[in-house]
């Protein structure tokens, strides 16, 4: 492509698309075996290599913590952590809203950039999915374990029963049980139907016959018919549809937990936007932090390529702007609005006792992402995006920890101001949960096919049908 | 040394051969035990009874006890008492054997109606008459004598705690010798044997606390005409030795002095904290009589109280004007007043005071008192008694009576005798009544070593002490509770004290001690005191009787004024204080343990205390200059040296502390000894006090220690910017520009939650809690609601979501509508209503490291806000417990629905449906909400599941609580209401925070009956909500404070 000439044209890189100048999501000279080789042989490799056991063990034994953590909750009270009065909520609020933001960049991925026909999505979507699955593992711990007596911490479901008592409806703690459960059980749903073909051809090139017994059971007796694949698309528009709604509702009943409260700091209208593009925010981030060492080690750069990151980055600009927004806002009204409740928790908030953690939230969220995402250089530089991406999720963590912590310490009474001082505890489940989160993603990494193989092939050169002879539905999709 | 618990501790009932049948009978008679078998004899009778016995008590069940006088079988009977007695204590395990209800029921006893019996609590300054509340025979709530002229009701932090201390695990259950287990019959016979070979008593000690028993003294008298060589000593480290010295001077003999507040316009404290609790000599009446006068009514002449002080007391800080004094200077200024001239070298704030003080004393014609400090030197005593009787005070507002110890002595000079009577090997047997002097002597006397020279040595304690651990005989001592004695009150109102309950684990009191020295050893205290109950119970004797039990008290017996009217004026005499070089050193009773004897009181312990809201700690307390002087910062450790001897000690500052000195809390730094609660609590005051410095001593020198202690402190704002304030940021304060603030207090007044006037501005602009414009009031320089104060009704949704008039559908009748009325004028901050609360509401205790993270449990807080330039701050109080709003945040955000509104307005806890998520405690902005974030509740200790109170839910791990308006009393009443089908009477219902409010600051009742004292004082305009514009709208209002002071000094 190159010109001859003083004027070389600067893109030489195989990897950028001449005709747009953007980098290809997918490197030239893969065809449907070369895919589907690469993917399942991930997964279907007698060679585990050693690294992914270190990985799980890692994994496995952090994630003890959880379980260590959680049978010394359920022997003596959540009084082992540093949760008090004031301050009633901490670590397991923080981690839980955490967590859940986390997971909203698989779905965002998965269903909005589905709707908005966004191909580029495909290599990432899968494993973004699972991220979303494990962050909504992680994240739904803490709130059944977060609860005083968490053996009862089914009542906050609206089941039958002989007392006729139900939840209380206004309660968005009430609210967060439907919002989280719909939202975990829709991501599992979307997730297993997406990988309903590729499990159809793991069975098929499966030599064990237990993976093929797996597999085989896996893909719901899938054969690749023109059947399958017009219902397989309708109903994944269908869950696209159903899930799209969930991105942005999910972390606003979320933001509700504190927006409906009566305390300053949370007391707050801006909260669900403000909520949602910093799930999507910390969620982007997240999903650079698994890519990254993914594609180095499965030596998966051709399919995960830096139009990927590229995309991500500039998605994580966008969101990062509306949190900065609301950050800003934030301020602004507790200005504007004359009160001296806002006044006094903003005042306290920046330089009280816990000024610190405001502005390391500053500095992580703000100040670092917003001013350096801006250059395409960067962007594009995976290891700057590698430690950009756990920046930012210090910076999401902090900005909970803010919100729950440094508006509860000091509220309306004085006499009753305390401050938090997190445990041991805290620390071991915080930690266990990312142990926990680890130990699931390095199982699906290895057992399950964690870039869509189908929808892959389906956006090689090879699927652009000539005249004559062409599928209407690859048609469809290639002009997509 | 202590036997473990789970032994079993009968066998001290049983006595040596000579006891008879009818004796055992007699002992037996009216026993009522836990457990109840359908008759002693039949449970005897059975074989797995004898089988049971034998393992349990192989001694007693030998086959050589057969012989004795006891016959077999009334031999058995009292094994089956015992038995039925130690299921009575709870030391042993629950017996395997059916458990049968009445057959017989007592008489009185009917389950689930407590019942109601009037005794007194002795105290070293006068005994507080109570009225306890038990049930099945558990007395399970201690209060004031609402029909004693002097309680009236009432009580204090001490008297309510008594209770616990009643049912204190780590009581001594045993009589003990050598450190083994031994019997009263024992002791008795050692004692009066060898107290026969002396030669009328020679080298027989008795050493005693401070004795307010008429027959106590008069046993004592008896025992002297015995043995006349015996002696008795009275000694406390605590002790009144100031007045006595100063009243011996003045008066020729030792007077008490009773003070008459409501009739004084203007009252000077010198040192006296009067308002702190009944440390200071009748604390009930003086501080009602001080409420009375304080309360704000139109066409009332308000007093007002000028205190001269060291320590910053709820006195202090809630007079109009306060002098904070090192104590040395304390005694040159009463001593200045007295003279009628300004002390030399005062500055000229202290100028301004003493001269606006001295012309309202001097203007007052007599209506005006000076109150000396128990704490304070005899000479501010002597010029305390020279001002009454120059102002013409005597016989007006202060009389002069004889003693409530019915043998007042200088306790001091006392024990200086006979320690020195010890080294000189002079005594044979000391026989110590209820003292600890191995713990709390001064150290310059060498007690212990003295002690080791003394070759028997007798403790009567309820728990095996410092000194009892190396007595050679421990007896066990009975609480006030569970025996019988009497006592002088500090009007000189003798009462009798009758036991609730069947002493718990034996035990004997110091009447049967002296008893045992007498002609009929085996008489009981309750023989002794009837006895001598005749001399001052006039008229027929068996009706007289009946109702001084009845009433609590007897008729006629309180003191009046003594012959010798003010007394002659012995200020010339009077030593000046001395010169005083390096840093003073004060040492105080502790506001919450006292002198160490509540040590084992968790109540206590826990409770924060007044001003200074401390839990589970004392700290060296200074001001903000001495501590920037010494380069400390708080919870620095802090090296205090005193004569040679050191203490190593927390520095803590409070506002309002005189420079240049320190005080320091007694009572702490106890080791096991002082049981499972009270060991290893903060730091021994004693180790550095001397026979010379009871009080106050100077020259001494603090100096920093390395490491850092963190004091457990319940309200944070005092720790958190204080500390830094003295240390970094006294020339620029972080928040204030103007002076060195607290930024708590200055916050809870920009947020007017504390709301206060001067009389002037209150009789210019009545309304001024609620428009502002008053010195206390900033409702008009900070909007912090657009709207102003309260939300206008069309700015909700919901405009009558709260309808008053609400009709029951069942009766028609109009409900009632509960709500509280707080005055914050007579609210002293004496933290009565707290402990009220504990023994109320089964309120668990956490311990110190659940309190420094801030999770005590206590329903009721004190909240204290300190006001202005922390050298000389204001302080309020503000007590603060669940508001019931109606309009409450945490109902609407309890995802379970386990906090709901009643229909008459109650905001309630449903405890079983909580499953503990704490978004109600988040969203509930005064944060009185409480979360058992572990196991608080005591579900093991056996002797507390008898103090529970059964209408009250004791909590478990995991689930909120908070105030209940006390809905259980609230529901008897109602029960009774309706079986005589009537309304509730105004008054009827009785909150335990109310009930003990020594200030009656607190009313409760029913808003909807505008007749009602609650709706009267609401319609108050001085009455606001705290938190207004956040439109909660609280079911608890306060009643804005008036202040009084001088004119030339506000």
């Amino acid at each position: 492509m190159a010109t001859k000439g003083p004027m070389q044209d600067p893109i030489v890189d195989p990897m950028i698309d001449p005709r747009t100048g953007e980098y290809a999501v997918i490197a030239p000279g893969h065809n449907f075996k070369s895919v589907t080789q690469k993917i399942a042989g991930i997964v279907l490799t007698s060679n585990t290599p050693l690294g992914w056991f270190f990985g799980l063990m890692v994994g496995g034994g952090v994630a003890m913590g959880v379980v260590i953590g959680c049978t010394w909750l359920f022997l003596k009270g959540v009084g082992i952590w540093g949760v008090t009065i004031p301050g009633a909520w901490g670590f397991a609020i923080i981690n839980f809203v955490w967590w859940i933001g986390i997971g909203h960049a698989g779905t965002l991925i998965s269903a909005i950039l589905l709707l908005f026909k966004q191909t580029w999505r495909n290599s990432i979507n899968r494993f973004a999915e699972a991220m979303t699955i494990f962050a909504v593992v992680c994240a739904g711990t803490f709130p059944l374990i977060h609860v005083g007596r968490p053996w009862l911490a089914y009542w906050l479901f609206p089941y039958p029963n002989t007392m006729n008592v139900w939840p209380q409806f206004r309660s968005p703690l009430a609210w967060d049980v439907f919002a989280v459960s719909t939202y975990a059980s829709i991501s599992i749903v979307f997730w297993y139907m997406g990988m309903i073909p590729d499990f159809g051809t793991l069975r098929d090139r499966a030599t064990m016959p237990l993976a093929k017994y797996f597999y085989g059971i896996l893909s719901l007796g899938w054969r690749g018919s023109t059947r399958h694949w017009i219902r397989y698309e309708s109903a994944s528009l269908l869950l696209a549809g159903l899930s799209t709604p969930l991105v942005l509702s999910v972390h606003t009943v979320i933001s509700f937990d504190f927006a409906v409260a009566a305390l300053a700091g949370w007391h707050t209208t801006i909260f669900p936007p403000y909520f949602v593009a910093g799930a999507i925010y910390s969620g982007f981030a997240m999903v650079i932090t698994l890519a990254i060492p993914i594609r180095k080690f499965y030596h998966l750069e051709d399919l995960v390529t830096l139009r990927h990151l590229d995309n991500m980055a500039k998605v994580m600009l966008g969101t990062g702007l509306i949190v900065a927004y609301g950050y800003g806002m934030e301020v602004f009204m507790a200005w504007y609005s004359a009160s001296h409740w806002e006044f006094f928790m903003m005042w306290n908030r920046m330089f009280g006792p816990m000024g610190w953690a405001y502005w390391i939230l500053i500095l992580t969220n703000i100040t670092i992402p917003l001013t350096t995402l801006w250059s395409r250089k960067l962007r594009v530089n995976v290891t700057y995006l590698f430690l950009l991406s756990f920046v930012i999720n210090t910076g999401m963590w902090f900005e909970r920890f803010v919100i729950v912590v440094t508006s509860l310490y000091r509220d309306y009474l004085p006499s009753s101001w305390g401050t938090y001082r997190a445990t041991k505890w805290d620390y071991m489940i915080y930690v266990g949960t990312m142990g926990l989160f680890t130990f699931l993603f390095f199982l699906f990494v290895r057992f399950l096919p964690m870039i869509p193989m189908s929808e892959i092939r389906m956006m090689l050169p090879q699927t652009k049908i000539t005249r004559g002879g062409a599928d209407a539905e690859t048609v469809s999709k290639e002009t997509a | 040394m202590k036997v473990p618990a789970g032994q079993p501790v009968v066998v001290t009932q049983i006595a040596p051969a000579k006891m008879t049948l009818a004796e055992v009978r007699a002992k037996l008679d009216g026993k009522t035990g836990r457990r109840f078998w359908k008759n002693l004899d039949e449970l005897a009778e059975t074989p797995a009874f004898h089988e049971l016995m034998r393992e349990e008590f192989p001694r007693q069940a030998g086959a050589n006890e057969w012989v004795d006088a006891v016959s077999r079988r009334g031999f058995l009977k009292v094994m089956g008492a015992s038995l039925a007695m130690a299921g009575l204590a709870g030391c042993t395990k629950q017996p395997d054997e059916a458990i049968f209800p009445y057959i017989k029921q007592p008489e009185d006893l009917v389950l689930g109606k407590p019942m109601y019996f009037a005794t007194a609590y002795p105290f070293p300054t006068g005994a507080i008459p109570v009225l306890v509340k038990s049930d099945s025979f558990r007395p399970i709530k201690v209060d004031g004598n609402p029909e004693h002229p002097m309680t009236k009701g009432k009580s204090d932090v001490f008297t309510q705690a008594t209770l616990l201390d009643l049912y204190d695990p780590d009581r001594s259950q045993h009589v003990l010798h050598r450190g083994q287990v031994s019997s009263w019959g024992e002791f008795q016979q050692a004692f009066a044997t060898a107290a026969k070979k002396t030669s009328g008593g020679q080298g027989i000690y008795f050493l005693s606390e401070t004795i307010t028993s008429p027959t106590l003294a008069a046993q004592w008298k008896q025992v002297q005409a015995a043995y006349p060589q015996a002696k008795l000593i009275q000694w406390e480290p605590v002790n009144q030795d100031s007045s006595r010295a100063a009243s011996k001077a003045a008066f020729g003999s030792y007077t008490d002095a009773q003070y008459k507040l409501e009739e004084a316009d203007i009252i000077l404290s010198l040192d006296a904290d009067f308002l702190g609790g009944i440390g200071h000599p009748g604390f009930l009446p003086l501080a009602a009589g001080y409420a009375e006068r304080h309360r704000y009514e139109e066409g009332k002449t308000m007093n007002r109280l000028y205190v001269v002080e060291t320590m910053p007391t709820v006195t202090g800080f809630k007079a109009e004007h306060r002098l904070a004094l090192k104590p040395s200077e304390i005694t040159t200024f009463a001593l200045a007043l007295a003279n009628g001239a300004a002390p030399q070298g005062a500055t000229a704030e202290q100028q301004k005071f003493f001269a606006a003080l001295s012309s309202d004393l001097k203007n007052s014609g007599g209506k005006c008192v000076v109150i000396p400090g128990e704490q304070a030197s005899a000479a501010v005593h002597a010029a305390a008694y020279a001002l009454n009787s120059a102002l013409g005070a005597v016989g007006r507002t202060v009389i002069y009576t004889e003693t409530v110890n019915p043998m007042p002595s200088e306790q001091v000079a006392d024990l200086k005798s006979l320690v020195a009577d010890m080294k000189a090997g002079k005594v044979q047997w000391l026989v110590m009544l209820g003292v600890n002097p191995i713990y709390s002597a001064p150290w310059d006397l060498g007690f212990r070593d003295a002690f080791a020279n003394v070759p028997v040595t007798v403790q009567l304690a309820s728990q095996v002490d410092e000194t009892g651990a190396i007595s050679n005989w421990h007896i066990n001592k009975t609480h006030y509770l569970e025996s019988w004695s009497d006592v002088r009150a500090y009007d000189g109102t003798i009462s009798i004290i009758q036991p609730m309950i069947d002493p718990m684990y034996g035990g004997k009191s110091s009447h049967d001690v002296l008893q045992a020295l007498l002609a009929d050893p085996q008489q009981s205290a309750y023989d002794v005191v009837v006895a001598n109950a005749k001399t001052y119970i006039k008229g027929d004797f068996a009706a007289g009787w009946r109702k001084a039990l009845h009433d609590g008290w007897v008729e006629g017996t309180a003191f009046t004024a003594k012959a010798g009217g003010a007394g002659k004026n012995a200020v010339a005499s009077s030593p000046a204080a001395a010169a005083t070089s390096g840093l003073e050193v004060s040492f105080r009773p502790d506001p919450s343990i006292y002198d160490g004897r509540f040590a084992n009181v968790g109540w206590l312990q826990e409770l924060p205390k007044q001003v200074t809201n401390l839990s589970w700690d004392n700290a060296a307390i200074m001001s903000l200059n001495t501590l920037a002087d010494l380069k400390l910062d708080e919870s620095d450790p802090v090296k205090i040296s005193l004569n040679g001897r050191e203490v190593i000690a927390p520095a803590m500052m409070i506002p309002g502390h005189p420079d240049g000195v320190i005080t320091v809390h007694l009572g702490f730094g106890r080791g096991v000894e002082a049981g499972r609660v009270g060991q290893g609590v903060g730091f021994d005051a004693y180790q550095i006090r001397t026979t010379d410095g009871l009080l106050s001593v100077s020259g001494a020198t603090a100096k920093k220690v390395p490491g850092t202690y963190d004091l457990c402190i319940t309200k944070v704002h005092n720790i958190e910017h204080r500390g830094s304030f003295a240390q970094h940021d006294l020339e620029k304060p972080l928040y204030d520009k103007e002076g060195v603030y607290s930024l708590a207090g200055h916050e809870a007044e920009e947020r007017s939650i504390i709301r206060y006037a001067t009389l002037d501005e209150v009789k210019k602009n009545p309304n001024f809690a609620h428009e502002g414009g008053a010195s206390g009031t900033l409702i008009d320089k900070v909007g912090y609601s657009p709207q102003g104060e309260t939300i206008p009704k069309s700015n909700s949704f919901f405009p009558d979501a709260w309808n008053y008039e609400k009709q029951d559908p069942s009766t028609l009748k109009i409900q009632n509508a509960w709500g509280m009325a707080i005055d914050l004028n007579s609210c002293i901050g004496c933290n009565a209503c707290i402990v009220s609360c504990y023994a109320e509401n089964n309120i668990p205790v956490v311990g110190r490291e659940q309190v420094k993270v801030g999770r005590n449990m206590q329903w009721l807080r004190i909240d204290t806000y300190f006001e202005g330039d922390l050298h000389a701050p204001k302080a309020h109080f503000q007590p603060m417990a669940c508001q019931h709003c109606e309009n409450a945040g945490c109902e609407q955000v309890c995802p379970v629905g386990a906090t709901v509104h009643t229909p008459e307005g109650l905001n309630t806890m449903v405890y079983n449906r909580c499953v503990g998520t704490r978004y109600c405690s988040n969203n509930c902005p005064y944060k009185v909400r409480r979360f058992n974030f572990l196991l608080y509740s005591d579900y093991d200790t056996e002797s507390l599941k008898f103090m529970r109170n059964p209408d009250v839910s004791v909590r478990s791990r995991g689930v909120m609580e908070k105030c209940s308006y006390c809905v259980q009393r609230i529901e008897a009443a109602k029960i009774i209401a309706d079986k005589e089908n009537r309304e509730i009477r105004d008054g009827e219902i009785v909150t335990a925070c109310q009930q003990a409010c020594p200030t009656s600051a607190i009313t409760f009742g029913n808003i909807n009956d505008k007749a009602s004292k609650v709706a009267k004082l609401k319609a108050e305009e001085r009455d606001y909500q705290v938190l207004a514009d956040l439109a909660f709208r609280p079911r608890t209002t306060y009643t804005a404070g008036v202040i009084n002071p001088h004119p030339e000094l506000a």
